[in-house]
């Protein structure tokens, strides 16, 4: 079942969607565990994207179709969210208000299943306190905000001083997206700054084997 | 040496008295001569005004007729959020996935929606330029405009899974930038400025730009050249090293690149297409005076000897600039002068 595992790999980073249903639902019949196929195959997958993206030879459409493949066999696997496996933890993604391109946000959140996160969607165009009331209803430890233009900066700088404010110092704020990525962290005033959704990936990563290690 | 000729001289490779500067200045424009973004949004005419005022303040070489980026979605229907002080976006594309893309109609820019704020604007550019600066046009090319008018996950899931559909709705929305453009050329444009980021590699493959939007792509900048466009220019913002050596054969006289392309690597792949970047735009409102005149500087030598560079910054400069940015990036080029005019 391995090599099955292993094509399953390539037809998620293919984006082949219905071929990848079809060896799930064979894997499953030869008595594969649903968490057997996340770990061997789901996660093995997000880390190839992760590979293939750092070396530059990968793409948003791509990315894309990778990760509606990912989410098609989930929802296949587990056809109520009630039975996902225990996520790693929790992490809040938003847009904050004056922007509504949210595509960005939308990739984060397939990465973040793909990597055993569950994602809080606080959608687009949203003040500051709606990512702090998240953060603080849900217990996440790390926020993400995505940007496309320039006019949200101040709303981003002003987010880890909300969160403070509200007990929370200990979140940790990430941010991506065209227009914040060209600017440091420190400039920002947040944790890290991803140059790629994976790069976000990595840092959640990092925070988990920090706090395990 | 006027700044037209000055700009057709760096097109055509040719010696100038001082490299050309454009400033991608759209609505910082009414910040620089105290207005604001709603009033230069609300009308061509008070847009040009300002375009002309911030020309006069900082001396670059070129205006823009240019408002906002949602008006080709707003003309076939599309609805647009207004946020005070910013520009608009497209909050509910005006296609759906199941549309008949071949019955849908190219607006009029005559007539449609807000399409004739612009022409207004580049008649009163033009006017006021009497030939002596350059007035540069803008439409946004298939590739965003068809993201625009599905919506961007739609678009790209339809280029994935129904290539026949989707090449449908690029020819339209390739059509529509073709009309808006000639519209824009008749009106007083120079030229036009097909701004196309989501056909940026980042977001598809090179292999689609190849084979689906670059063929749109020269189809718009055949009509322009032959509607008496001073040049055609194409913007695609974000890293763009895998295809730009491929705009020359589109039909591209001026090829923007965006300050995450490192020029010097792909000189020797370009031929004679004139370049214009690729200062970091978000540098014009974080960083200092001295900061973006280095990085203005290294341009200017990288492209010394080559020319065919006209100095810009890789998208465009962000309303809430520091001006003192905007005047660092023009001053760096009166360094340069060669006493060729």
């Amino acid at each position: 079942m391995a090599s099955d595992l292993d094509t399953l790999v390539r037809t998620l980073i293919e984006g082949e969607r219905e071929q990848a249903l079809k060896i799930v639902s064979d894997l499953v019949n030869k008595g594969m565990s649903s968490v057997d196929i996340v770990t061997g195959g789901i996660e093995e997958a997000m880390v190839e994207l992760d590979t293939k993206c750092t070396v530059e030879q990968f793409n948003l459409l791509e990315i894309m179709l990778a990760g509606r493949a990912v989410m098609a066999v989930i929802h296949h696997l587990f056809p109520v969210d009630d039975e996902l496996p225990v996520p790693r933890g929790s992490v809040v993604v938003a847009v904050l208000k004056g922007d509504i391109h949210d595509i960005g946000k939308a990739i984060l959140k397939v990465l973040l299943v793909g990597s055993h996160f569950q994602p809080i969607d606080c959608g687009k165009d949203v003040p500051v306190a709606a990512v702090v009331g998240a953060a603080a209803r849900s217990g996440a430890p790390a926020v993400c905000v995505s940007g496309l233009i320039s006019s949200v900066i101040p709303q981003v700088r002003a987010l880890k001083p909300a969160l403070a404010r509200a007990g929370l110092a200990h979140v940790r704020v990430l941010a991506g997206g065209a227009a914040l990525k060209q600017c440091s962290a420190a400039a920002l005033n947040v944790d890290h700054v991803g140059q790629t959704a994976f790069d976000a990936i990595a840092y959640l990563d990092s925070m988990g084997e920090a706090r395990d290690g | 040496m006027d700044s037209l000729e000055r700009i057709r001289r760096a097109i055509a490779f040719q010696p100038c008295d001082r490299p050309p500067v454009i400033a991608q200045v759209f609505a910082h424009a009414a910040l620089a001569c105290g207005r604001t973004v709603d009033a230069y949004l609300s009308s061509g005419t008070v847009a040009a005004s300002c375009q002309l005022e911030a020309l006069a303040h900082y001396h670059y070489d070129a205006v823009f007729a240019v408002l906002d980026l949602t008006m080709e979605a707003e003309a076939l229907g599309g609805e647009v959020q207004w946020c005070q002080g910013l520009y608009p976006s497209v909050s509910r594309p005006p296609c759906a996935a199941d549309d008949d893309f071949e019955r849908l109609q190219v607006p009029d820019p005559t007539t449609a929606a807000r399409l004739p704020m612009v022409l207004e604007m580049a008649k009163c550019l033009r006017h006021a330029s009497r030939d002596e600066f350059l007035v540069v046009g803008l439409v946004q090319g298939p590739m965003t405009l068809a993201a625009q008018f599905l919506g961007m996950e739609q678009a790209l899931y339809l280029a994935a899974d129904d290539s026949d559909r989707f090449l449908q709705l690029l020819d339209f929305a390739a059509a529509v930038g073709e009309a808006f453009g000639l519209a824009q050329l008749a009106s007083g444009a120079h030229l036009v400025l097909v701004f196309d980021p989501v056909a940026c590699p980042e977001l598809v493959p090179p292999s689609l730009f190849r084979e689906m939007i670059g063929p749109r792509l020269a189809g718009q900048f055949t009509a322009f050249r032959q509607a008496g466009a001073l040049g055609n220019w194409l913007h695609i913002a974000g890293q763009t090293a895998a295809i730009l050596p491929q705009y020359g054969a589109l039909g591209v006289t001026i090829g923007n690149f965006d300050y995450c392309v490192d020029p010097e690597a792909l000189l020797a792949s370009l031929g004679r297409l004139c370049l214009t970047g690729n200062v970091k735009p978000l540098s014009f409102v974080t960083d200092s005076p001295p900061d973006i005149e280095r990085a203005a500087l290294r341009l200017l030598q990288v492209f010394e000897r080559r020319g065919g560079f006209i100095l810009s910054s890789g998208c465009e400069i962000p309303p809430e600039s520091q001006e003192a940015n905007v005047t660092a990036l023009v001053r760096s080029v009166r360094s340069q002068k060669r006493g060729q005019d």
